[in-house]
């Protein structure tokens, strides 16, 4: 059993962690965490650093949860990697975070989490953050 | 004339709209490149290089000037809001300036920058246009043997002392001067390295060798290994600082553009050593020690001065006497050369109103970088997230562009690609490119006053040593040519002293 | 093992030592076959100058491969977008050259703004860029903006090629 989830160093990104946390620990799970870069750009704030990184580890192992840590960065975007990891780990839940959108927000930018709701082959879960 | 007056001719001319619209491009330009990775000053100007055949050359000038400052201050915006430094000036900067960033105090540290780097160049142009004339008037008394002896001195101080190995330093020197012989013989018409091809016959253009090594080497290179793991940008609002800032910041801004000004100046200078030698002063004056290495302000307030007051200091041998020392000036020679005007202590006489209004919009642009640096940081580090392949393939874009344009002659860009291989290869090996420019720029003159040189004592090798001022400059140099050999000779004679810190303390990993 | 794979590794700067070796010759059988006819001007003479930098050439190349040889490297330069932990990414190297030599052989012939497009259309592409059509809109603007752009600020007149008519 299969739970996937993608993170950015956001606070929707962290909700979206302790959800699957949660959830992988309820069905007891393995966590994979996506968190990808398309490296295009020199600087990415999305893509967590080494120890950011290493602290979610040792949370993750402490709370003796089986995970794999996923870093990508191969000039795909977000919801690609992620369902690419769906796919390849056949995940049995995607948990993604959620970002409030103002109106033309919502318009204008194609949104990571609205493709990773429509293309993905199982249950998707979404959180806000706070 | 004095020294005020042709200030204030130049100011005219600088103040000009057409003049004042190129230092805002430059400074603009100059300040996106400096934030920018990968890119630099140098590559700017050399990418530029062919655009300078439709200007003016006051207002060319003034937009290099204008890139050449705008590339420190936008260096040490990204040395203090990433975790990597740039340019290896921006090291010391980067060691404080990030740590402060991490520590919240951003917007402190990059004021300081600002600031600090507006104080330096404004102090630095200053000592710029009192000292640049008084290194004329001397030079303007020297003769060929002089000039020769000044021209080896300076290319030997850039190869063998700069940089860490001198041995390559001096293949690289090697290149540098055969590449500068292809052509035509000034003297007796013949033609050297041509190879049957007439289209060598005029040698290597100055702009296509530039762009060559400084853009198109840089882009493969760093195409090659490009850093793929994405960074991250410590976020920042509008720097200001608070009143203690400003306390603990203004004496290491003075002292800073004390050390630097003087290091820039000199042919051996470069920027490292005063921003370090700074660093270490502030840590040892300042009243807060123990934050060195937290985030101390006044370690990012002396290194960035000493900084920018070297900047200004590299322009002074460079105006005076057309020598070179860091590879902006370099490039900013090459365009002079273009230009058809000879670098040189007649520049002053030749080009006067051009040099007053450069050194005019120095002060200008420095304002300018002020106004821009200072309350649009955090616009400049969003900069920081352009796709890289749309930067570098623009880089050899233009540069193909440019360096076509130079004669309409496609032979020119088969010299940039295999130039450009040069320089990609030079990169990899550590063989460093500012003596094969300098080699490249310097060369046939230096070949040009050695001939006169001879041709004055009819002859006689003596004649190299027919001037004093010749004679103690080969002194120098026999210095300066000896001084390894030496040092290891002196301390085979010695003892080898103990270690000042016990091995096993951890303070330091010691190996012979 | 150690002194062959020492031996391996030091040969490709030896490449460099071979280069500046063969540069420093043919410094100077170019120089040899000037004519010096003795003028009282010029007493160097054009053949006095690149015999030095032929020999100083020739001087480095022999002590850069004996250095080499003894174990020294020269540092490759880094920057700030440069990670040297990996060798050269020659998928990204060659391609971009590539590109290049196409833009060479196309310049002349097809045009700038055709040959200027496969330039940076195969640069980004060659740098990893994954938006194909929109790169290649950018491509094709850049070249034509570029056209326009020297021919009217700079009275540059680049290559029109094989869209001589339309331009």
């Amino acid at each position: 059993m299969t739970v996937v989830v993608g993170y950015v160093p956001t606070p929707e990104g962290e909700a979206a962690l302790t959800q699957a946390i949660a959830e992988a620990r309820k069905s007891n799970s393995t966590l994979v965490l996506i968190n990808s870069s398309k490296g295009e750009a020199a600087v990415d704030n999305r893509f967590a650093q080494e120890g950011d990184i290493q602290d979610i580890g040792q949370r993750l192992a402490s709370q003796g949860i089986e995970y794999l840590i996923k870093r990508p960065v191969r000039g795909h975007d977000a919801a690609a990697e992620v369902l690419d990891a769906a796919e390849e780990h056949n995940a049995d839940l995607i948990v993604i975070g959620l970002r409030r959108r103002t109106p033309v927000g919502k318009l204008i930018m194609g949104s990571t989490s609205q493709r990773i709701l429509l293309e993905a082959d199982c249950p998707v879960l979404a959180v806000k953050a706070g | 004339m004095d020294v005020w007056s042709s200030l204030m001719d130049g100011f005219a001319t600088a103040l000009t709209p057409m003049n004042f619209l190129y230092a805002v491009i430059g400074v603009v330009l100059g300040t996106a490149v400096g934030v920018l990775p990968g890119l630099g000053p140098a590559m700017t100007v050399a990418l530029l290089l062919p655009v300078t055949y439709a200007l003016e050359p006051t207002s060319a000038f003034i937009m290099f000037a204008g890139i050449y400052y705008g590339g420190m201050y936008g260096g040490s915006t990204t040395s203090i809001l990433l975790n990597t430094p740039g340019e290896s000036s921006s090291v010391v900067t980067a060691i404080e300036g990030n740590k402060m960033a991490k520590a919240g105090r951003a917007a402190q540290a990059l004021a300081t920058a600002a600031i600090g780097s507006f104080v330096a160049g404004t102090i630095g142009t200053a000592l710029l246009a009192v000292c640049a004339p008084i290194v004329v008037k001397f030079a303007v008394s020297l003769g060929a043997p002089s000039y020769f002896a000044i021209m080896v001195l300076a290319l030997l101080a850039v190869t063998a002392v700069l940089g860490s190995s001198r041995l390559r330093g001096f293949a690289s020197l090697g290149l540098g001067l055969a590449i500068g012989l292809v052509g035509m013989d000034s003297v007796t018409g013949q033609r050297r390295l041509t190879f049957g091809q007439p289209l060598l016959a005029d040698g290597l253009d100055i702009v296509v060798v530039a762009v060559a090594i400084f853009a198109v080497g840089e882009a493969l290179w760093v195409a090659a290994h490009l850093r793929r793991t994405p960074l991250h940008a410590i976020p920042v609002g509008q720097p200001w600082m608070g009143k203690s800032d400003w306390k603990r910041s203004w004496k290491p801004w003075l002292r800073g553009t004390a050390f630097g000004f003087p290091f820039g100046a000199l042919p051996a200078g470069g920027a490292e050593i005063p921003t370090f030698l700074s660093y270490v002063t502030e840590k040892r004056l300042s009243k807060h020690p123990e934050e060195f290495g937290k985030g101390a302000i006044e370690g990012v307030a002396g290194p960035e001065a000493a900084n920018n007051a070297a900047a200004a200091g590299t322009l002074t041998p460079m105006l005076a006497l057309g020598l070179p020392t860091n590879a902006t000036a370099a490039v900013m020679l090459a365009a002079f050369t273009s230009y058809g005007i000879q670098p040189g202590p007649q520049l002053f006489e030749s080009q006067g109103p051009l040099v007053w209004a450069l050194i005019a919009s120095l002060f200008i642009g420095n304002t300018l970088l002020l106004l821009i640096n200072l309350p649009l940081a955090p616009m400049w580090a969003k900069l920081l997230q352009l796709p890289r392949p749309y930067l570098y393939a623009g880089i050899l874009f233009f540069a193909t562009l440019g360096a076509y344009s130079v004669n309409l002659q496609a032979f020119d860009l088969v010299i940039l690609l295999v130039l450009g291989a040069l320089g990609f290869m030079m990169r990899r090996f550590g063989l460093p490119v500012l003596p094969l420019i300098l080699g490249v720029i310097l060369g046939p003159r230096i070949e040009g006053q050695l001939r006169k040189t001879l041709q004055l004592s009819a002859g006689d090798p003596a004649g190299l040593l027919g001037e004093p001022i010749a004679v103690g400059i080969y002194v120098i140099i026999g210095l300066i040519l000896l001084w390894p050999f030496a040092y290891k000779m002196f301390r085979r004679n010695r003892p080898e002293r103990r270690p000042l810190i016990p091995a096993n303390s951890g303070a330091a990993d010691y190996s012979d | 093992m150690t002194s062959l794979t020492t031996g391996l590794k030091g040969r490709s700067e030896l490449g460099v030592a071979l280069l500046l070796g063969a540069a420093g010759v043919l410094v100077f059988l170019d120089a040899n076959g000037l004519a010096t006819p003795y003028s009282k001007s010029d007493p160097v003479g054009p053949k006095t100058v690149p015999f030095i930098v032929a020999g100083m050439l020739v001087v480095c190349a022999v002590l850069l491969a004996l250095n080499v040889l003894r174990g020294g490297k020269g540092e490759a330069e880094g920057g700030e977008d440069v990670d040297l932990t990996h060798p050269a990414d020659w998928k990204t190297v060659l391609p971009l050259a590539g590109a290049f030599i196409l833009n060479i052989l196309l310049i002349d012939w097809a045009g700038w703004v055709i040959s200027g497009t496969v330039l940076f259309w195969g640069s980004v592409l060659a740098l990893g860029s994954r938006r194909y059509v929109r790169d290649g809109l950018i491509s094709v603007a850049l070249s034509l903006l570029t056209f326009y752009g020297f021919y009217l600020g700079l009275g540059i007149a680049l290559p029109a090629g094989l869209l001589e008519g339309i331009l």
